[in-house]
């Protein structure tokens, strides 16, 4: 198999390094935004893994994912301490706001919601995470904000 | 050079979260004066005042809570100078939520840029490393033996043994992981470390190494923190450049490399044997146990593994000057505890402090009550796999002993205060649907029983009374305890027998 160059070029840095899997996984996904069929192979073949075995990996975390999804992802915090802060009413407002269930992405693949465990930003929940940005006591109108001010979306 | 006026703004993720970036990014467009300065400080863990901006003038440094006031009218940097002392500018450093800790590990937050080496240096900072590197290694395990330190992650073993275990150890290659994956709810103390006072954790680490003899040290970061890996990678940087890491630290012949690894949304591996699988590449599943990490851990190799707290302790530690730390507490409890204030609380934040402090004195002199208004009716201490207390329990002491004996754990130091619109069989049932969600699904009972416990919970919820139900959820937990290789699934019914047992006809009505 011909690996792409730019494969190639995203997995160089991992090729020789000890345990280089995780790390190589979270390049390609961070360049291509998932990782495909073809990656899965290429993969295999330069960290030495059978197909089945990346796979095995990929499916263990929640991070990794073998098809496209949102350009923006929103994390809604469900732990304990977001929970006594009412993030489970939130979660519905937002899910019914963005007519999204969790895990769904929206038809424009602009936006897809998620839950996450624990931001380590319990003092101040309910706690939202939007690609790589913590809000904190959040709410709806917080989130709607935030995508308008980094222009992830402007339509209400 | 020094100006003669410093803004202090916070670059932390909590103070971030409630709009300290906002306000950097609006003052620093104000600033067309050369004598004016923004330093990015970190937070200083009183998270209910952020984002708490400072202003230093004259050697004086007073601050303001600046949560939720828009600042899109001001024009000048003045304006912001009048409306700032509008506000009544205070010393945080006065107040009775800081005055009353005792900051040892968290002793640098808020002072300075985290990143600022100089500043780190001039507070003690490499100083132990010297101190250690003169001493040599088994003399640096027995100061740390002798200090009383044990682990802050949630075990609690102490950390000399393990060091010398390692140290004991007959092979010319050895690792040290830095356990950062800080995935239980209401726990930040590890993210503060790392965003507020990173180089703490990289002397602490290069210390661990140069004692039991590794050269190389991972950083096992969850993904879920992307601030303080920002932090990290340029810290790492700034050591290397300061021959702090790398080869023949401060011409010792010692040397020693941080490699950051970023996890990838498992709690699971937080759990130090499935940490290793995952640094390996691999699914996050647990490893039985013997052998110990000590012995044959990363690669196979003997491994020392710690949480960030208990690494960013060290340094202070071989401070030759000063014992202060191993002075308080006493038995298992000894040193300070970084107790992380959170949930319904109206003074949320972290709080280093004694061990043998009440969950009263916590949550009533340093939390001031619930943010709702509400009388307190639970309390979770240690994580997904704490206990729940209940508010008649508020006189229990905070130690690892007494925290044992009611059957948990102090865990990580996490507490979570909940109102009285709490409903415990919901967050009996979140136990087991955190399992369900997070197990490895190495251990049949944590990953078939953790489904069968939130269909009996489900039941229970229309039916307290089922006594069927209840010896069932009763045989259930007493398997999973009994027979997971690790915590997860073994600890996983902590917080449903406390809430059976402190929270009578809640979930279950006998």
């Amino acid at each position: 198999m011909i690996m792409s160059t730019n494969l190639k070029k995203i997995l160089s840095p991992f090729v020789d390094i000890k345990g280089g899997l995780m790390p190589a996984l979270h390049a390609v996904q961070d360049h291509l935004g998932f990782i495909s069929k073809d990656n899965i192979s290429e993969l295999a073949i330069v960290f030495n893994y059978s197909q089945a075995e990346i796979i095995d990996v990929i499916t263990f975390y929640d991070d990794f994912r073998l098809e496209p999804i949102g350009k923006n992802i929103i994390k809604l915090c469900q732990a304990e301490a977001c929970q006594s802060q009412n993030c489970k009413q939130l979660l519905s407002d937002v899910t019914s706001h963005f007519n999204l269930n969790l895990d769904e992405t929206s038809s424009d693949l602009n936006i897809t919601l998620k839950e996450v465990f624990c931001l380590g930003n319990c003092a101040l929940g309910p706690s939202v995470m939007i690609n790589d940005e913590v809000i904190g006591e959040a709410t709806t109108k917080k989130i709607i904000g935030h995508l308008k001010k980094h222009k992830i979306q402007n339509n209400e | 050079m020094n100006k003669a006026i410093k803004i202090f703004i916070p670059n932390e993720t909590s103070a971030n979260s409630v709009g300290a970036q906002y306000i950097y990014e609006v003052i620093s467009k104000l600033i067309n004066k050369n004598n004016i300065e923004i330093i990015r400080n970190s937070s200083w863990g009183a998270f209910w005042l952020e984002p708490y901006i400072e202003i230093e003038k004259e050697g004086i440094r007073r601050g303001v809570s600046y949560r939720d006031i828009d600042l899109s009218d001001l024009t000048t940097i003045e304006d912001f100078f009048i409306d700032f002392n509008k506000r009544e500018p205070f010393d945080i450093q006065s107040i009775d939520f800081i005055k009353k800790q005792k900051r040892l590990v968290f002793s640098r937050i808020g002072h300075h840029d985290p990143l600022d080496i100089e500043c780190y240096k001039n507070t003690k900072g490499y100083k132990p490393l010297l101190n250690s590197l003169k001493i040599g290694p088994q003399e640096t395990i027995n100061t740390i033996k002798e200090s009383g330190l044990t682990g802050r992650g949630g075990a609690a073993f102490p950390t000399g043994i393990k060091m010398q275990t390692v140290f004991d150890q007959d092979s010319s290659i050895k690792y040290l992981a830095c356990n950062a994956d800080e995935g239980d709810g209401g726990t930040f103390s590890d993210r503060l470390v790392m965003e507020s006072d990173p180089f703490s954790l990289i002397e602490g680490m290069t210390i661990a190494a140069y004692a039991v003899g590794a050269s190389i040290g991972y950083i096992y970061l969850r993904s879920e923190y992307p601030l303080a890996k920002t932090f990290l990678l340029q810290a790492i940087e700034i050591a290397v450049e300061n021959n702090f890491l790398g080869k023949n630290i401060l011409n010792s012949g010692f040397d020693f490399n941080i490699d950051l690894r970023i996890g990838a949304g498992s709690y699971v591996c937080g759990e130090e044997t499935a940490m290793m699988e995952s640094i390996e590449g691999r699914r996050g599943l647990v490893r039985s146990k013997p052998p110990l990490p000590a012995i044959s851990g990363l690669f196979k190799k003997p491994t020392l593994i710690n949480n960030v707290v208990t690494l960013a302790t060290i340094p202070m530690l071989l401070d030759s000057d000063e014992d202060e730390f191993s002075k308080i507490g006493s038995n298992k409890s000894v040193g300070t505890m970084p107790f992380q204030l959170s949930g319904n609380i109206k003074h949320s934040g972290l709080i280093e402090t004694r061990f043998d402090i009440s969950l009263e004195e916590l949550v009533r002199d340093f939390g001031s009550g619930t943010k709702s208004g509400n009388p307190i009716h639970a309390i979770q201490i240690g994580g997904p796999l704490g206990i729940y207390l209940s508010s008649s329990m508020l006189n229990t002491s905070l130690t690892i002993e007494a925290l044992q004996e009611l059957k948990g754990s102090i865990g990580h130091g996490g507490i979570i205060v909940f109102d009285n619109t709490v409903d415990m069989a919901e967050q009996a049932k979140f136990a087991m649907e955190f399992c369900v969600k997070e197990s490895c699904g190495k251990c049949t009972p944590c990953r078939i029983g953790s489904v069968r416990g939130v269909e009996i919970i489900n039941r229970l919820q229309k039916n307290k009374a089922n006594a069927d139900d209840a010896n069932l959820l009763n045989d259930l937990c007493e398997t999973m305890e009994a027979t997971s290789l690790c915590a997860m699934g073994g600890m996983t019914p902590n917080p449903i027998r406390s809430i059976i047992e402190f929270f009578p006809n809640e979930l279950i009505q006998k």
